[in-house]
């Protein structure tokens, strides 16, 4: 068990005709012993390969990855002991579960062969695999090869685990299943883990800590919930978050925010936030709407709109509104309701946003200028 | 297509569907257009040679067939078997190395070149690729200089035959091994090439991570990994080898290490006339031994090929 550094990680590829693409760039994250981080981010945005980095599959090219305080960027991956689950589980399938996870045990440890066998039983017993022992993973179900693969890495009792998306490959259910069993298991075994998805929700769930990255730059690193309420910037608010934040660019307007079809005043605190700017984008996430009956309009916060379209989810609602329905373009933006709340689409109602709910980003840049209004103990005791 | 069995069906012989008559017809018919020259060799090759001509080859020998004894004739397959057997031998010692060896490197080499990544691979690789467009007429003579001018095998062997089993000709075996080896290397990795492109390089990265040298990853994970290629580059190898005539007239030339297929062409031709019979027997003798690697390891092959 160690802790993981990463300094200015970068990896430039360079493509046959001599282009230079940068994958990575300049990735900075520290994680704590014991910790687990969630590297998430689109497809593509260099979080595979800053993965791969960290386990040797890939050459660094400049920066630097420091493992218990080694620099481990010269050590072959067998050198480095870490132990990776992979995306498409990569068992050996000439051998049998037991063989898959000895393996690793026979290649890097001096141990006998009856306490590999013992290490293996007990790992086997953890997972709920000891019936699975002889069989060969092509006879074994998705979960299960999942299960094993997992066996494989935790056998080995590594100073790390990598993870790169070890369950996108198995149905919702199963997913949810093994997302609450995997954080149980790292929790119990207290390894440091360092975990790929393009999924916000496993970020959000499994993480201690998620780092967010976007075309090979590190946008945030932080809590799931500081970056879900006090985003760093406009990419990280919209891809945080399901269904996503609504944006609307607006121009500024002495002490209020306009656009077509909408006015919204700004507080003080947020006017001063905002100083110099012409333009800014205008954030609100979908819970943060409150909907009520039409008419009855008492404040400048609230707005007549039409609902567009209902999609139920059971718990909640997503609907989507538009402040006129009848335009080629309209504005529309989307507000979550309680799944028991009778709406269907054309009604009219009336939309609230709170002025504390509300971010506001550059337009240009997409730094966040302004996050809603978040009071957390544990953000407090991170930051000391 | 529901309708199509039933109607099928009422167009019947004898109970059985005139489609189903015309599958066997024609698969009955195939088989024996494939096995008649088969057919016709053996019966040809236990034929008494005096009463070979005015009989047609393709029946069974009516009489006489030894002498009037009411007998088969074996005679030929016993000179077939007295006249190959020296070259059979040969062509095992040749087959057998070189078999297993062109095998086993092009599965060494092809793993170096696609499943390690390394600087300068491709440039390699294509000279493989290119080794397998040199005619083999443009390698006789220089085959030649080399194995009796510029490598002294012969000088080697010379000293090693005081050993038991081991002759002085046999440095023109080796030469031949050595040569079939390096003249199916290439092909063999272009083969296996192939196979091991198929493999997860998750696999591979996952076997690094746990700890495996490249030489354990060839030996654990991808050795056992191409077993049914194995049966697919040993087949092909063993039939090209054990029927190749050009290398072994140039290396061997004449002489005691003469392999099976230069002695079948001289067997059963004399001033007096050919020997249909003793040559018939001689070409099956010679033609057995890739037989039975097809019929004992053609599942196999199966297995490879559709891998």
């Amino acid at each position: 068990m160690a802790d993981l550094t990463l300094n200015d990680v970068t990896k430039v590829f360079t493509e046959d005709d001599g282009n230079e693409i940068t994958a990575v760039d300049e990735v900075s994250v520290d994680i704590e012993d014991g910790d687990f981080l969630v590297l998430v981010g689109p497809s593509g945005c260099g979080k595979s390969t800053t993965l791969r980095m960290i386990a040797g599959l890939e050459t660094i090219t400049s920066g630097e990855v420091r493992l218990a305080g080694q620099r481990i960027n010269e050590k072959p991956p067998a050198e480095r002991d870490i132990a990776m689950v992979f995306q498409s589980y990569a068992l050996y399938p000439h051998m049998t579960v037991r063989e898959n996870m000895s393996f690793g045990l026979e290649e890097s440890t001096d141990m006998d062969d009856n306490a590999i066998e013992e290490t293996v039983e007990d790992t086997a017993e953890l997972m709920e695999i000891e019936e699975l022992l002889d069989r060969k993973p092509s006879d074994l179900s998705g979960g299960q090869q999942q299960r094993v693969a997992l066996g494989r890495a935790i056998v080995r009792a590594p100073e790390a685990f990598l993870m790169d998306e070890p369950l996108s490959n198995l149905d919702a259910k199963l997913r949810a299943t093994m997302r609450t069993e995997l954080q149980r298991i790292q929790d119990d075994l207290d390894v440091t883990t360092v975990y790929v998805t393009h999924d916000q929700t496993e970020a959000m769930t499994m993480g201690d800590r998620i780092a967010i990255l976007d075309d090979g730059i590190l946008q945030q690193v932080g809590t799931p919930l500081e970056c879900y309420h006090t985003p760093n910037n406009r990419f990280v608010a919209g891809f945080i978050g399901d269904p996503s934040m609504n944006f609307f660019e607006m121009d500024v307007d002495d002490d209020t925010l306009v656009v077509d079809r909408f006015a919204y005043p700004l507080k003080p605190a947020q006017q001063e936030a905002i100083a110099g700017k012409s333009r800014v984008v205008f954030g609100i996430r979908p819970e943060d709407i409150r909907i009520k009956e039409p008419g009855g309009i008492s404040d400048n916060y609230q707005f007549e709109v039409t609902i567009d379209v209902v999609e139920p989810r059971g718990d909640e609602n997503t609907v989507h509104l538009t402040f006129d329905r009848n335009v080629s373009d309209p504005i529309t933006f989307t507000a979550t309701v309680s799944g028991l709340r009778d709406v269907s689409a054309g009604d009219a109602v009336v939309a609230t946003f709170p002025p504390d709910s509300i971010h506001l980003f550059d337009t240009e840049t997409g730094v966040a200028l302004h996050n809603r209004t978040f009071e957390s103990e544990d953000a407090t005791k991170q930051v000391l | 297509m529901t309708h199509g069995p039933a109607a099928a069906e009422t167009r019947s012989l004898f109970g059985y569907s005139l489609r189903r008559i015309a599958i066997y017809g024609i698969l009955i018919g195939m088989t024996m257009f494939y096995l008649i020259p088969i057919e016709t060799g053996v019966m040809t090759s236990i034929i008494d040679p005096t009463s070979y001509t005015g009989s047609f080859p393709y029946l069974p020998p009516l009489e006489p067939l030894v002498g009037g004894t009411g007998e088969f004739s074996l005679q030929p397959w016993q000179g077939a078997l007295d006249g190959l057997s020296q070259g059979l031998v040969n062509s095992v010692i040749l087959v057998v190395p070189a078999t297993i060896f062109s095998g086993l490197l092009g599965s060494m080499a092809a793993f170096g070149l696609t499943t390690i990544s390394w600087r300068g691979q491709v440039g390699i690789y294509a000279l493989f690729v290119a080794g397998i467009f040199i005619p083999y007429q443009a390698v006789l003579v220089p085959l030649t200089q080399f194995w009796y001018n510029i490598v002294p095998l012969r000088a080697v062997f010379e000293s090693l035959a005081v050993l038991p089993l081991v002759e002085t000709y046999h440095w023109k075996l080796v030469a031949l091994i050595i040569t079939h080896i390096a003249y199916g290397l290439p092909i063999c990795t272009l083969l296996f090439r192939a196979h091991y492109k198929k493999l997860s390089d998750e696999m591979v990265e996952a076997a690094q991570l746990d700890g495996a040298s490249v030489s354990t990853i060839y030996r654990r994970i991808i050795l056992p990994l191409s077993v049914p290629m194995f049966a697919v580059v040993f087949i092909y190898q063993f039939t090209q080898i054990w029927n190749d005539l050009l290398f072994a007239l140039t290396i061997v030339q004449f002489g005691d290490a003469a392999v099976v297929t230069q002695e079948l062409v001289g067997i059963g031709v004399s001033q007096s006339g050919t020997n249909f019979p003793l040559r018939m027997a001689s070409a099956l003798l010679a033609a057995l031994p890739t037989l039975l690697v097809y019929i004992f390891f053609g599942d196999k092959f199966a297995e490879g090929v559709s891998a």
